[in-house]
């Protein structure tokens, strides 16, 4: 993969809505990129600084009900979501980073997910300010057309691709990666571990929370067990990164690919009916035995397996 | 690079199995849950389509075409209800869409239906403001939820009398606008509402609010709850002996099937709104629930029934449709009046609705382990029983 | 005060399911350090060969405990040798992958179970579901009237004695105390002659069938889908963390402190908010005591 590749990738996907796909593919794309986009940003957390969390859809969460709380009481376009999510995930990242980051490992992936579940049940319980149950509903959405949405969705992936690359490949990278090897020794080696999670923290939040704020502008519907679901957000997120390859660049974005693109072909199997869930289920189950960093982690043994030579670098 | 051979040759057979499929039949392609926590209504309502289309094929189909039924799991997400929507109409190019259970997913259906100017059948999704955002292609046959209680505030109001009244709602759409709708009920009849709980659905231990509910000592207990709670609620309600005038459950969970066979003797007296029930003297009903009863062994719910004679509706519109584009269909379903086994069909615009069917309610009560339907008068299948007898005075 | 009283009961009984419901979770987390997300799933596998066993034998639930649990250990066995010990034992990033693992057990178990016996609400209606005693039936001119349901009593009494007898085979035997061991530090054990690997499987067998005997327990009082497995699973989760890793004694009274919370929120707060309250504890647990309740007494007594 040479250092063109991304710039060639983008500038395909850039090209793609000319080919005239239809409006199924197109909103496949967008639930790609969309799923890129969180798990680029879980990546950098926990691929990266080693801080595995199990609540990002507290941060995708706060990112929708920004963007649907401005349209629904204060009245102005819910895309102002994306740029007032920003504030919000980060007040977010930094209270949830206070209460969670004191924590290590599986301690500070149980305390995330609480956080999300408890957020969740806050969304619901606010009737008056979150409309509860019922949810928040767009009167109408500002396009038909998906080209729009998917130039969108485009540039926060490729922006976000590029932001945690930056940040991976400088000085912070390097704190992110020592902090996740090894907490004490980077401590010891004069690094503020908690000041750099916390950042790690509030730039994977900010992130999410604009996928949310996305996700509102485009699905038109939020309410509280859609996006601060545990199973469909949360997991599904740690799923893109670790199948797709935890802390590398392409991870998130093949991880994306199988759980979106693949999840949707299976799903179309007619003859499958409802027994989809066990293959994809299976299929996980394959991947993370034989290829434990994901596939692009993996992606030797993956190419192997296909008799494919591997590629040149 | 290979990588990116790789992706390519994922997308390209991606394409290829997403490509339309050529055939001389009406095809429709239904969007259920079939996985998931609702997949029990996705099963009750994929059965009852088929009976439907099965029905409808043997009477000579559509415009001489055979209807060709088949299902896609959206496993309850509302992205996924709308990827199988956007492949319909998109690339199937299907000119009109049914089905969808929970609210959410209707929902994200009927903003795509409405944007790509395809009708949209909506078949048990109770949400109020599906049929409130001035949509023109989003059409419901089923009540809104608002309604879901009318009968039950009836029964109220003429039998049951009471004075105070107990709500307890599940944490969801269908929950929160069930119970909004006995409150006003309740406030335009005067009746005092003493304890008023939202509880997590699924939850093991009612006890709690269940207890508070006994100290309030209200007439009635009204209970909105999706699924088996109802069951465990009266489960509990039975162990705490709470004496209430009348228990009463707002449909969904208390008009399965399953929760008579859950709750057994704690179901007896529990009154439910429902929408529909095998006994009613609409054409047609008793022989959609017998076929079904004699090929899955139960009786279905409202949820089925109202799927059933959706297939009729669907197909009504498509044989009065000048042609098969969506816009003379869409003009069709407006001009719907049919009986069916569900009752009649017609789509109005009032009280800030839209193109929403306004069927009546009924009450059913729990009589000897059997539901009989017991309100309005006209349609009842046996006299109801009032007063019920305290807890301790059973067996 | 009656109110009050009865909040009591029903949260001590609930404690106790919880309780049951969280150790086989505790023993797992204790000794393999994994996080599993198939939990839930176990248990609902559990139901269903309960339910089974009901429906065509009517063989009553709690009895069916000795076919299920043996059933799950062996499914345990299973699952630990050949799924997870090839993806514990690679040098992966992150130790967490093996939670795509438990995730993607969890989606097969629900999934097959829906192939098998449909989406259906299936409850095994016994005839004691509903039975309770009452104190005005014992005690004719009580002030006030409580009530403690059989099933509930049940399965609380179950959970004391599979504690009790837990606790005994982990510090009485020479298996539990090599499973202790394995708990505490891996390396050491190993280096002790402790089978460590062996252990992870009995553990993970053990803990598999203590979540399969608490389905038997619950299904008389509650209901079963395939789907139910994930709240049980964050259940768990709560009670391990707030007992303490790997400890039995730690789980039942984390359950029971769970469960009387919970049962006072609802009532004086909104059931609503239960859930709050819930994950609440569960973070002031996780930061303020992270060994657990039972650390709590062990302190004092290395203090003395």
């Amino acid at each position: 993969m040479n250092k063109y590749s991304p710039f060639l990738l983008l500038g395909l996907l850039a090209l793609l809505p000319f080919v005239g796909l239809s409006s199924y593919m197109m909103h496949i794309l967008i639930l790609f990129l969309m799923w890129s986009v969180i798990g680029i940003a879980w990546n950098l957390l926990s691929g990266y600084c080693g801080q595995v969390s199990f609540g990002h859809a507290a941060f995708f969460g706060i990112g929708a009900y920004t963007a649907g709380i401005f349209y629904a009481k204060v009245g102005i376009s819910a895309w102002w979501g994306m740029p007032l999510s920003i504030i919000a995930s980060t007040i977010a990242a930094l209270v949830i980073g206070y209460i969670c980051l004191r924590l290590r490992g599986p301690f500070f992936a149980l305390a995330t997910l609480a956080m999300g579940m408890i957020l969740k049940v806050i969304a619901e319980n606010l009737t008056d300010f979150t409309g509860g149950d019922i949810g928040i509903m767009l009167q109408q959405r500002t396009w038909v057309d998906k080209t729009g949405y998917y130039y969108i969705i485009l540039a926060i992936a490729a922006i976000s691709f590029f932001v945690v690359k930056k940040i991976v490949e400088s000085k912070l990278g390097y704190y992110f990666v020592a902090i996740r090897e090894d907490q004490d020794a980077a401590e010891s080696l004069g690094i503020n571990t908690t000041l750099y999670k916390t950042i790690a923290l509030c730039i994977s939040a900010v992130i999410t929370g604009i996928a949310g704020a996305f996700y509102m502008n485009y699905m038109g519907y939020i309410d509280p067990k859609v996006v601060f679901a545990l199973h469909d957000i949360s997991i599904i997120t740690i799923m893109v990164v670790m199948v797709g390859g935890v802390a590398t660049y392409w991870g998130p974005v093949v991880g994306s690919l199988i759980m979106v693109m693949l999840a949707e072909l299976i799903r179309s199997i007619p003859k499958l009916g409802e027994a989809h869930h066990t293959f994809f289920g299976v299929l996980l189950i394959l991947i993370i035995i034989f290829m434990p960093n994901g596939i692009v982690g993996d992606f030797r043994k993956f190419a192997k397996f296909f008799g494919v030579r591997r590629a040149q670098r | 690079m290979k990588r990116f051979g790789i992706m390519l040759l994922i997308v390209s057979i991606f394409c290829l199995v997403a490509a339309p499929v050529m055939a001389a039949n009406i095809n429709l392609v239904i969007p259920l849950p079939l996985t998931g926590k609702q997949a029990k209504f996705g099963e009750i309502m994929k059965r009852s389509y088929e009976i439907a289309v099965e029905e409808i094929n043997a009477k000579g189909g559509v415009k001489g075409q055979k209807l060709a039924i088949s299902f896609e799991d959206s496993t309850g997400k509302p992205e996924i209800a709308r990827s199988i929507v956007e492949k319909l109409i998109g690339t199937k190019k299907q000119p009109i869409i049914v089905g969808e259970y929970t609210s959410a997913c209707a929902k994200a259906v009927a903003a795509v239906a409405e944007e790509r100017k395809t009708p949209y059948l909506v078949v048990a999704s109770a949400d109020d403001n599906i049929t409130q955002q001035k949509y023109k292609y989003v059409f419901r046959q089923n009540a809104v939820n608002s309604h879901y209680s009318d009968g039950v505030a009836d029964y109220f109001k003429k039998i049951v009398k009471p004075s105070t009244i107990a709500i307890l709602y599940e944490s969801s759409a269908f929950g929160t606008s069930g119970a909004e709708a006995m409150r006003k009920d309740a406030k335009a009849m005067g009746i005092k509402v003493v304890v008023d709980e939202k509880y997590e659905a699924g939850s093991v231990d009612f006890k709690p609010i269940l207890s508070k509910v006994k100290a309030a000592k209200p007439d009635v207990v009204y209970m909105v709850s999706y699924v088996m709670d109802a069951s465990l609620l009266m489960k509990q309600i039975k162990e705490l002996r709470i004496d209430a005038k009348q228990f009463a459950g707002g449909a969904a969970g208390f008009a399965i099937p399953e929760f008579l066979q859950n709750a057994k003797d704690a179901a007896e007296y529990v009154i439910s709104a429902t929408l529909w029930t095998e006994k009613l003297k609409y054409p047609g009903a008793k022989e959609y629930a017998n076929k079904y009863k004699a090929k899955y062994g139960d009786f279905p719910s409202y949820h089925g029934a109202s799927a059933y004679a959706s297939l009729y509706v669907v197909a009504d519109a498509l044989k009065r449709a000048k042609d098969m584009q969506p816009e003379s269909i869409r003009a069709a379903m407006k001009a719907t009046n049919l009986m069916t086994a569900f009752g009649p069909v017609k789509f109005e615009d009032k009280e800030g609705y839209q193109n929403q069917n306004f069927n009546d309610t009924f009450v059913i009560q729990v009589q000897k382990g059997v539901f009989e339907t017991i309100w309005p008068e006209n349609h009842a299948s046996k006299k109801y029983i009032f007063p019920v007898p305290t807890w301790k005075d059973r067996r | 005060m009656e109110v009050l009283l009865q909040t009591l009961i029903a949260g001590l009984l609930l404690g106790g399911l919880y309780a049951l419901i969280g150790l086989g979770m505790t023993l797992i987390m204790g000794v393999m350090k994994i996080i599993n997300l198939a939990h839930g799933e176990l248990m609902m596998v559990g139901m269903y060969v309960a339910y089974v066993l009901f429906s065509a034998f009517h063989i009553d639930p709690y009895l069916s405990i000795i076919v299920v649990a043996p059933l799950l250990f062996l499914l345990g066995i299973v699952f630990q040798k050949y799924l997870i010990n090839p993806v514990l034992r690679v040098e992966a990033i992150l130790p967490e992958n093996q939670v795509i693992l438990t995730v993607g057990i969890g989606m097969v178990l629900a999934n097959v179970a829906t192939i098998i016996f449909s989406s259906n609400y299936q409850s095994t209606p016994v005839s004691y579901a509903t039975t309770a005693w009452y104190l005005t039936d014992f005690w004719k001119g009580a002030p006030l009237e409580l009530s403690l349901s059989l099933p509930w009593s049940v399965s609380f009494v179950f959970a004391i004695f599979i504690t009790t007898g837990l606790w005994f085979f982990l510090s009485k035997t020479d298996t539990g105390k090599s499973i202790r061991a394995t708990a505490q530090d891996y390396d050491a054990a190993l280096l002790m002659g402790v089978n460590v690997k062996k252990m992870r499987v009995v553990t993970f067998g053990l803990g598999s069938a203590l979540v399969g005997s608490a389905g038997c327990l619950f299904i008389p009082i509650y209901y079963l889908y395939p789907d139910l497995g994930g709240q049980f699973t964050l259940i768990a989760f709560v009670i391990t963390i707030l007992g303490g890793l790997g400890s039995t004694i730690g789980a039942i009274i984390g359950g029971i402190i769970l469960g009387v919370f919970e049962s006072l929120t609802a009532t004086y707060l909104g059931m609503g908010w239960a859930p709050v309250g819930r994950f609440a504890i569960f973070i002031l647990a996780l930061i303020f005591i992270p060994g657990g309740i039972v650390s709590l007494f062990k302190k004092r007594r290395l203090a003395r």
